[in-house]
């Protein structure tokens, strides 16, 4: 009895943490989709964890931006880069999804 | 997670940037400038923890923002008046063109354009024409960036995108003469570097074509050595242009035509980048960063020369005039409650280039506010910063103050 509640505890506080872990995966997989095709990201910028080599922009590994900065300046653009947000080139959708892969990938 | 999702990039996709695709707002999805960063002063994966194509700079008078964003750390830009190279920051737009990429140096080549008679000279004809050495100031237009209280886009530079440089080559005004002179309808000197062509990206998003006011060129020179050496690849070798008393991107690197020409260059990094526009809104229409404002700063002792011994300190710093000669500096040790005049040290190497200042003062144990305030005459350094949606041309003196600890 005591083994089947401590199983239900598990199962119970467990459950949310499934959720979350998929919905991070999901993520996850839609922000390499857009870094590598949509947006192209990798064509100016290194990525281990997307396997790019670009080398216009600054290096994503060294840099090891915070999800908030990645999402501010692909909204925005700098320099040569486009405001994939401003410009409509990407969803708040995609823009959330490539800003969470790249600060959850760089240098790892 | 990190192993199932890695899939290779499509290369054959990358014609996709090209200038000619369809979809022009995606052909040059790049970044360039380094983003605002968490971990400033990282290190990179190289042994030196500097990137290859800087490896010879010294690491420890260096602060990393990214890989293509390197400052000089505040009492790192020269004791001696000039800042030595292996010390100078780093801010390029386009990658730094390779040895394998520019070729024979002396081949090198550069359209003037918009004169009498159009020419293109050699590296090698250049140093026929004239020959000259100039210091001036190179300051990147986000030069105390880091200092802005809104969150600003752009490496967090807060002293050190700035040096003082002896530059070589050639003034453009001999080089004018040898083309027998501007054009009458010329308002804008406009200079265009190369460095984007390897890249393949759209020259209209990509390209560093900077206009500035036709009157500049009789300052300006063509440069090709810095500091007594052949100008490095990283600082825009094998030629460069010099306009003394602007921003650091009108002194545009590997330099591949200057025109005189009657209206602004259209490209991005003219028309929309580098303008100087209130919190919120951007646009063509706000001012270009053009002149480099009157602005000065403590070098030592700073907080990042440790702890202070009590008695007589030596406040050093390095005071600029903008366009103009710099004619005084004054130094306050209370935050700005009173003011000392310091004096001028060293040789002055004219108006484009900084002075350095000392001022004695004897200090007891305690905490300290050291701040500097210059003056060309005209104009002295405001109290505050100047807000701007992009943290460009700050010279306010309270934001460039230090706190030292005396003991």
């Amino acid at each position: 009895m005591k083994i089947f509640k401590v199983f239900i505890v598990i199962l119970l506080f467990s459950f949310p943490l499934t959720i979350n872990l998929k919905a991070d995966s999901e993520k996850m997989a839609l922000g390499l989709e857009v870094y590598n095709n949509k947006a192209m990201c990798g064509a100016c910028h290194i990525l281990k964890a997307a396997a790019s080599e670009g080398n216009i922009g600054p290096n994503l590994d060294s840099l090891k931006p915070l999800e908030e900065q990645v999402r501010a300046v692909v909204t925005e653009g700098l320099g040569v880069m486009p405001a994939f947000g401003e410009e409509g080139l990407l969803t708040s959708e995609e823009i959330d999804a490539v800003s969470f892969f790249v600060a959850n990938s760089s240098g790892k | 997670m990190k192993k199932r999702i890695i899939k290779k990039i499509d290369t054959s996709k990358r014609n996709f940037l090209t200038g000619s695709v369809t979809l022009a707002g995606v052909a040059a999805a790049t970044s360039v400038l380094p983003i605002s960063f968490a971990n400033a002063n990282h290190k990179d994966s190289s042994p030196k923890g500097l990137p290859d194509f800087i490896s010879w700079k010294d690491r420890n008078a260096l602060i990393v923002h990214s890989d293509k964003g390197i400052e000089t750390h505040r009492s790192a830009i020269g004791e001696s008046l000039v800042t030595p190279n292996r010390n100078i920051y780093i801010r390029n737009n386009m990658p730094t063109m390779t040895d394998t990429q520019i070729g024979n140096r002396n081949n090198w080549k550069v359209s003037i354009k918009g004169v009498k008679n159009p020419k293109t000279f050699t590296l090698a004809q250049l140093k026929k024409l004239g020959h000259t050495t100039m210091a001036t100031i190179l300051q990147c237009s986000g030069n105390g960036r880091g200092f802005f209280a809104h969150k600003v886009r752009g490496s967090q530079w807060k002293t050190g995108a700035a040096a003082c440089v002896l530059w070589t080559g050639v003034p453009m005004k001999l080089v004018v003469d040898a083309c027998g002179g501007v054009n009458g309808d010329a308002v804008f000197m406009t200079s265009a570097g190369v460095d984007h062509e390897p890249t393949g990206l759209d020259p209209k998003k990509a390209k560093v074509e900077r206009s500035v006011p036709k009157k500049v060129f009789k300052d300006a020179m063509l440069a090709w050595e810095m500091n007594g050496v052949p100008l490095p690849n990283a600082h825009g070798g094998p030629l460069r242009m010099v306009t003394p008393g602007y921003f650091g991107i009108n002194n545009v690197k590997h330099l591949g035509q200057v025109a005189f020409t009657k209206t602004e260059s259209t490209v991005k990094y003219m028309k929309s980048s580098y303008r100087i526009s209130p919190i919120g809104k951007k646009g063509s229409q706000y001012p270009s960063c053009w002149e480099m404002p009157v602005k000065s700063w403590i070098t030592r002792p700073t907080d990042e020369t440790g702890t202070v011994k009590a008695g007589n300190v030596q406040i050093v710093g390095v005071a600029m005039g903008g366009t103009k000669k710099v004619r005084n500096v004054k130094v306050s040790i209370d935050g700005g409650q009173s003011w000392k005049k310091a004096k001028f040290v060293g040789p002055d190497l004219g108006k484009y280039a900084w002075r350095q200042f000392v001022l004695e003062a004897n200090l007891a144990p305690g905490n300290y506010n050291l701040a500097s305030k210059a003056s060309n005459g005209g104009k002295t350094q405001p109290e505050l910063r100047m807000e701007n949606r992009r943290g460009y041309a700050h010279n306010g003196w309270k934001d460039h103050s230090v706190n030292i600890k005396v003991v």
